[in-house]
């Protein structure tokens, strides 16, 4: 049982440096590339989206900021973002867009564990390593076997390495969704089930894990007054209740964060051209809604 | 390469237990078992004493569960241990007979009640309500009690060995629960004799060199079937089942492949941790696996898939039913009926009495190839004949309910393809090498004709632990965070 101990031990860290070595030179893909890209663009940049994947596929930055960058990441959440955030430096003016959606600060079951897709960089990036310790979301074995950071990420690093996805020069973090015929079929199917109506719940209730990363976003920006933070949601086709978006609302405005719902933007207009699903945007809709905020971002003076 | 699984997160809550299970895959069991160990080991000279910690860590394991369901166990433990000594001591078959129908009557009675209460209820409500007569909901707000199948599977076995004067009744009660119990097997398997398992909790255990090999070798190759193969297949399989209204027939052709694989690797791989653990622990559990999707018929399908269940079902069903000593047609009849009760085993739905329904048909067509045409086993096509039929089967056992299970069937055999749905490319890529990975360690130990079971003590020491250390690195890189083991449902 030692041997086997000893042995996994040596191997553990032979294969962790190799990963290290072959993942930094990686900058594209959503495994580790768009986090090395993003940390080697993070306090250049002037402008930058935090968000999952409806802030990554509908916000294109460009139309709003031309050295802008999105980091909206698939699958991700607020914790995730909070993270992220507290990479930033203050010595660089910028806009910080952090997108939100609603329904994930009343999700009970929300427990922060979307932070350890941040754990290629545990024990690599001081601010990251802090945090995901800080969420007690990582597993027990991964101070002794560390190849435990790139779980599930082994094939999509190595595939970036022989062949990258794009070209991460030109790429600035926005990835539109179009769609053939066959997913305008299955997108059609999804939107029929959400005509419904349903009721709102009785009780909605913060949840204490996202609202403690929410308050860590807000101390952060409150402290660094070089940047200014706009907390978003962009559009749902169809949302049934309103009370959680007052409630979301209200919250934010108690933190003194400035938040902008645009939840219902499309409400009644339910073109179908606008959606790949119930909740995300084609290239359409985003180009729509990314036009719509800018004018907003020229309306406020302030920006 | 985004979030249909973000679409609709609602899990099957029949593939889902809310509850909290100490897994052979979690950091408790890793605690729990190697002190388990330790202690089990320093008591080695006083086997009594090793038999009462096993008692005790066993009802740990199951109360880590649900502690009021150890009274059930506790229940049918007391019965059939006075139930086994009075059918030992009833003199004359009749009387026998009498002893054995308190332990049938009880011990299905409980299953019943807490599997299929609920399904025959809604069931009787439902066909009511098609003669125009409507039922009040009978259902109940019943759990289903962890491992409850296999248990009672297990303790029926002891009851009807001794009545058949197969085995002596134990006088060792804590002996006779711990076989009951002992927590390798106790929630999902493998489904142990009496006439083996007794025996040896009866006696002193050695550990020798060669159970320590294949045990740690057969727990680190379990893990690897769950923990990295299933559990990967599992992420596309359960976005596509989810959502399989919205899926092509080719999505759902290689959604209901990879369950097919997801399964066999999710139940395989828990029995041979099962087993390792047991051969850590000095005992010896019957195989439960034998690469079953490497069968030329159904029949031998079935010599190799859950084999304890199988060869249950053929001693105490279908033997009892009259097996083939009645004729042609009562043996048509008793193998369908052995493999609808075999699928309802499963669960409560029609779904498995349906999946349970297409094995038995199939095993009668077999049954009468082979008798008109005078041949023992199909040749080479067989390979592909008997993994369709399997193939078609696990639909019916994975769709939520019988629509889904028929649309996906339809959708798939009218060659509705189209682009396939890849969901997450990370995940799908993964998943695929895994698989590839999976089935070359699986050709690897078939061809060589050693079984798994006994396969670790082939290495030496130096050669075996640099396997396991690969083996524990590659867990690390690629182990997927679905907890549960699918058979814990049944």
């Amino acid at each position: 049982m030692a041997l086997i101990v000893v042995i996994s031990y040596v191997l553990d860290k032979i294969v962790f440096y190799t990963f290290n070595k072959i993942s930094d030179k990686v900058m594209t893909g959503q495994a580790i590339g768009k986090l090395n890209h993003f940390l080697s663009k993070k306090d250049s940049v002037d402008f930058m989206v935090f968000g999952n994947s409806r802030a990554n596929r509908h916000i294109d930055v460009r139309v709003l900021n031309s050295n802008s960058f999105n980091m909206g990441m698939d699958g991700v959440g607020i914790a995730y973002n909070s993270a992220l955030i507290g990479t930033l430096k203050n010595t660089h003016k910028q806009i910080v867009v952090v997108h939100i959606d609603t329904k994930n600060f009343f999700d009970k079951d929300y427990d922060g564990s979307d932070i350890t897709s941040l754990k290629t960089k545990y024990k690599r990036n001081a601010s990251i390593t802090k945090a995901l310790e800080e969420s007690g979301q990582l597993s027990v074995f991964q101070k002794f076997y560390r190849s435990i950071n790139y779980n599930g990420n082994t094939i999509g690093i190595l595939k970036n390495v022989v062949r990258p996805s794009y070209n991460f020069r030109t790429y600035y973090g926005y990835d539109p969704i179009t769609i053939n015929e066959s997913q305008t079929f299955m997108r059609d199917q999804v939107l029929l089930r959400e005509n419904s109506t349903e009721d709102c719940e009785n009780d909605y209730k913060i949840n204490a894990v996202a609202l403690k990363y929410l308050e860590t976003i807000a101390a952060f920006a409150h402290r660094t007054p070089n940047k200014t933070f706009i907390f978003i949601t962009s559009p749902l086709y169809h949302d049934s209740c309103d009370i959680d978006n007052i409630k979301l609302a209200s919250l934010m405005d108690s933190l003194d964060l400035t938040y902008w719902d645009y939840t219902n933007l499309y409400k009644d207009t339910k073109n179908k051209s606008y959606w790949k699903d119930a909740t995300h945007m084609t290239k359409n809709g985003a180009e729509a809604f990314s036009n719509y905020l800018n004018v907003q971002f020229k309306a406020n003076h302030s920006f | 390469m985004y979030y249909l699984n973000e679409l609709k997160q609602s899990h099957d809550v029949k593939f889902s237990l809310k509850f909290k299970i100490l897994l052979f895959n979690s950091v408790e069991y890793l605690v729990f078992f190697p002190v388990v160990f330790i202690i089990y080991w320093l008591l080695k000279d006083r086997y009594k004493r090793q038999n009462m910690l096993l008692l005790i860590s066993s009802y740990i394991f199951y109360g880590w569960w649900d502690y009021r369901f150890l009274s059930l166990i506790i229940f049918s433990s007391f019965l059939d241990y006075f139930v086994g000594l009075k059918i030992e001591v009833a003199q004359g078959k009749k009387n026998k007979q009498r002893w054995l129908m308190v332990s049938l009557i009880s011990n299905l009675g409980l299953l019943g009640i807490f599997k299929y209460y609920n399904f025959f209820a809604s069931s009787f409500a439902n066909s009511m309500s098609t003669i125009g007569w409507d039922v009040n909901d009978l259902t109940l707000n019943i759990i289903l009690p962890v491992g409850i199948s296999f248990y009672t599977f297990q303790t029926l076995s002891y009851s009807i060995d001794i009545y058949r004067g197969r085995i002596n009744a134990t006088k060792n009660m804590v002996a006779f629960f711990t076989f009951l119990s002992l927590f390798p097997q106790l929630v999902a398997g493998p489904i142990e004799r009496a006439s083996n398992l007794i025996p040896q909790i009866e006696r002193k255990r050695m550990l020798n060199n060669a159970l320590i090999k294949n045990g740690v070798f057969q727990i680190i190759i379990g893990l690897f079937r769950k923990v990295a193969i299933a559990d990967n297949l599992g992420v596309y399989v359960d976005s596509v089942y989810a959502n399989y209204d919205l899926h092509n027939g080719s999505t759902l052709l290689i959604a209901t492949l990879f369950y097919a694989f997801q399964i066999y690797f999710d139940f395989s791989g828990y029995s041979d941790i099962a087993i390792g653990s047991a051969k850590l622990l000095g005992f010896n559990f019957h195989r439960n696996f034998n690469f079953p999707y490497f069968s030329r018929t159904l029949t031998e399908f079935w010599r190799r898939w859950h084999i304890t269940l199988s060869f249950w079902l053929r001693d105490y069903l279908y033997i009892s039913l009259g097996g083939n000593r009645r004729g042609i047609a009562m043996t048509y009849r008793n193998l369908l009926l052995t493999m609808l009760i075999g699928g309802l085993w499963h669960g409560s739905s029609w779904n498995f009495v349906i999946w349970g329904g297409i094995h038995g048909l199939f095993l009668s067509i077999e049954k009468f190839t082979f008798s008109k045409f005078n041949i023992k086993t199909f040749n080479a096509f067989g390979y592909i004949y008997t993994f369709v039929v399997v193939l078609i089967a696990w639909i019916f056992f994975r769709a939520p309910d019988l629509t889904a299970a028929f649309t996906i069937f339809s959708k798939i055999v009218s060659f509705d393809f189209g682009v396939l749905f890849i969901g997450n490319i990370n995940s799908f890529v993964n998943a695929i090498c895994l698989l590839s990975l999976g089935i070359i360690i699986d050709l690897k130990i078939f061809r060589s004709d050693i079984p798994l079971e006994n396969y670790g003590v082939q290495y030496n020491t130096l050669k075996l632990s640099v396997l396991v250390s690969i083996i524990i690195i590659i867990l690390c890189l690629f182990y997927s965070t679905t907890e549960n083991f699918i058979y814990f449902q049944f």
